[in-house]
């Protein structure tokens, strides 16, 4: 595979081209162009499809879309460019199974497939929320390693104050803000009895690379994933870049993180599963990735729940599964928040939506992970349950469970309950749910129950 | 042609991203001495708003926006020669100065706004991304802006909005231009704690947001 060495190189050296030009030159009219050569076309009568030949023409209009466009370095204002036999060694080189966590938690990542057997992983938590102080942050994560039995690894919140100051980006509170919160998770993941559980979006408080690098200097590990995110769209600045090279000289896990948004320069649904598959590529070649997480996201709505971004998740998701074995994750972000019917409806949808389609998951940010405190462990809690529920489901049974459940919520979007806080949901002394949202809880488990998704817990 | 006629091609230009209709358009406007701000107002701003209502539906995306304020733009280098300075100010909204702020560099979202609002009928200077607490106050002071956009996707770069207001207290000049904030972490209690004229949730609701204050200032 073309080396990290030779990417900083094409960085350095790839043809010259202005930010603006890429996006409207380079981007869009390739883009435009490859949906329109593979006839690939939005259905949303059908949030997943059942049409294998469908996810193979995406696949394919994202490997010519990554071979045309490539990557684009805003520090340098130049293209990192493939060719397609790079991109095919690529695809064949790339990890298929990296383990992460330590001791009895190590385990293999691995591919999925369309309606595989093989269960998801569930890389489950806060999904970088913020939280306001310190102290609430350890309860949340000791309920994390204690309260959900099917999480594979954490991912957690960032912190907004330290020591009753605001953590602000660029500044040494963000430094300390990152030492803090690496400390704390391990201290917090031991408290709650599963100590080599990995983390895998290592540093989520972090803004900058000296931050996320000093932060990870206090207790993360080579088994933990550094996540490392590109720039919408396609685009990686310098930051990004030195944080890969301080992760792979540790022997570490990039965990790389991409977020094609519908409605930007992707356009429409169609644009933004071919930019998906584009994405794993540039995860794989650019990023040197372990493993993908991608997170297709409505502009307007700022959540994944909406009809056309689950056709997107389902389309780029089973044309990757299908032709690649680089693993990879969906992200899921609800509208709605905590204990709310609206919210565990959402993640439902998302969840199905995945697992049936070939992913593993990320659960996640609850309330668009926008509102302070306004998640809890309920949530990632039913997003795992539903996640092995569902394994083995075909795609058709799944989109007729989604599109029930779509019904639910769909109109309620852009006007979606904030839902409550965290102490107002948890027990923090007992360290356990309150009864209300208990009982909401059974209530919809059994109602998803009804529609066919089979509890194992 | 009737000058209807004339009107409808230059919103069908901006609708159907005709460029060439729309230069053709002014063209036949001047040579048929037709006022060209009932041009501006009938036929563009009209197209610019349609463009923005399908934006709103889903129908188009931030690529057709781009290029209908492209072609907008550049219609109007036909027209403005033919426009005295106090007309085009009479058919202009108000001038915006937007931005993400210092330590972020999320742009999208803030680049659908900027884009929406200049469908709107305003003028609009886009900064870009981790601007500079002085960039934003200095471009304002320079091109008489009426209302500062703060953009913030981080909690972490939500204090950089507040910053500006403080300075803008600090050296006398708050009163002079209405500030909105937008982001996803943000909200109307954080624009209420920091000062801040009014907050958007969405792209939609900012222009609207917009369009209110501007009109509420030049009434008062």
């Amino acid at each position: 595979m073309v080396s990290f060495i030779e990417i900083i190189d094409r960085a350095l050296k790839g043809p010259f081209c202005s930010e603006k030009d890429f996006d409207l030159k380079v981007f869009v009219p390739r883009l435009r162009e490859v949906v329109k050569k593979y006839k690939i076309k939005y259905d949303p009568e059908n949030p997943i499809p059942s049409d294998n030949d469908l996810a193979d023409r995406v696949f394919k209009a994202g490997v010519e879309f990554y071979t045309n466009v490539g990557t684009y370095c805003v520090d340098t204002e130049r293209i990192i460019k493939f060719t397609e036999a790079e991109i095919e060694e690529a695809l064949v080189t790339a990890p298929s199974a990296p383990v992460f966590g330590e001791g009895k938690e190590a385990k293999a990542l691995v591919g999925r497939k369309p309606e595989s057997d093989t269960p998801p992983w569930c890389f489950i938590g806060a999904g970088g929320a913020a939280v306001s102080n310190e102290e609430l942050f350890v309860s949340i994560l000791e309920a994390y390693a204690s309260f959900l039995p099917l999480a594979d690894s954490i991912t957690t919140p960032s912190i907004k104050a330290i020591n009753g100051k605001t953590v602000r980006a660029g500044s040494p509170l963000e430094i300390l803000a990152c030492i803090r919160s690496s400390v704390l998770s391990r201290e917090a993941l031991r408290r709650g009895g599963r100590p080599g559980l990995p983390i895998m979006n290592s540093i989520a408080t972090a803004v900058s690379d000296t931050a996320k690098i000093a932060g990870s200097q206090f207790g993360l590990r080579p088994s933990d994933g550094w996540l490392i995110g590109t720039i919408a769209e396609m685009k990686i600045s310098f930051e990004r870049l030195n944080e890969i090279a301080y992760v792979l000289a540790l022997g570490g896990h990039v965990v790389a993180e991409t977020a094609p948004i519908l409605g930007g320069y992707c356009g429409g649904p169609e644009g933004v599963a071919v930019a998906n598959v584009a994405y794993h590529l540039n995860c794989i070649l650019t990023m040197k990735g372990s493993t993908q997480l991608t997170f297709p996201i409505h502009f307007n709505h700022g959540c994944t729940t909406t009809r056309d971004v689950l056709w997107s998740v389902s389309a780029s998701s089973q044309a990757i599964s299908r032709n690649s074995h680089f693993p990879f994750f969906i992200l899921s972000y609800t509208a709605a928040g905590p204990m709310t019917e609206m919210c565990l409806y959402e993640l439902a949808t998302a969840v199905t939506t995945s697992v049936v389609s070939g992913a593993s998951i990320e659960f996640g940010g609850v309330t668009k992970a926008t509102v302070v405190d306004h998640f809890t462990p309920m949530e990632p809690r039913l997003a795992s349950e539903v996640a092995h529920g569902v394994v083995g489901m075909s795609r058709l049974r799944g989109n007729e469970i989604v599109k029930r459940l779509l019904a639910k919520y769909e109109e309620d979007i852009p006007r979606a309950p904030k839902g409550k806080k965290y102490e107002e949901c948890w027990d923090i002394q007992s360290k356990e749910p309150k009864l209300e949202y208990l009982e909401l809880y059974q209530k919809i488990k059994q109602e998803l129950a009804e529609y066919g998704i089979r509890f194992k817990l | 042609m009737k000058k209807e006629e004339i009107f409808e091609d230059l919103i069908r230009a901006i609708v159907d991203l005709d460029e060439e209709k729309g230069k053709r358009a002014a063209i036949r406007l001047i040579e048929g001495k037709i006022n060209p701000i009932e041009g501006v107002e009938k036929g563009l701003s009209n197209g610019m708003r349609i463009i923005g209502e399908k934006f709103n539906r889903s129908e188009v995306y931030l690529p057709e926006m781009i290029m209908a304020a492209d072609i907008f733009n550049s219609v109007m280098e036909i027209l403005k020669p033919h426009i005295s300075a106090e007309s085009l100010d009479k058919v202009k909204r108000g001038t915006v100065v937007i931005g993400t702020v210092k330590g972020d560099i999320h742009a999208i979202g803030k680049n659908i706004v900027a884009m929406l609002l200049e469908t709107a009928g305003f003028a609009v200077y886009n900064l870009g991304e981790d601007v500079a607490t002085s960039t934003f106050i200095e471009e304002a002071r320079k091109v008489k802006a009426d209302i500062i956009g703060l953009s913030s996707l981080l909690t972490t770069t939500m204090p950089a909005q507040k910053d500006v207001i403080d300075i803008l207290k600090e050296t006398g000049e708050r009163d002079k231009y209405t500030i909105l904030i937008g982001g996803a972490p943000t909200s109307q209690d954080w624009a209420d704690e920091i000062g801040a004229d009014g907050y958007g949730e969405t792209a939609e609701s900012a222009v609207s947001l917009a369009l209110k204050l501007v009109a509420k200032k030049k009434r008062a």
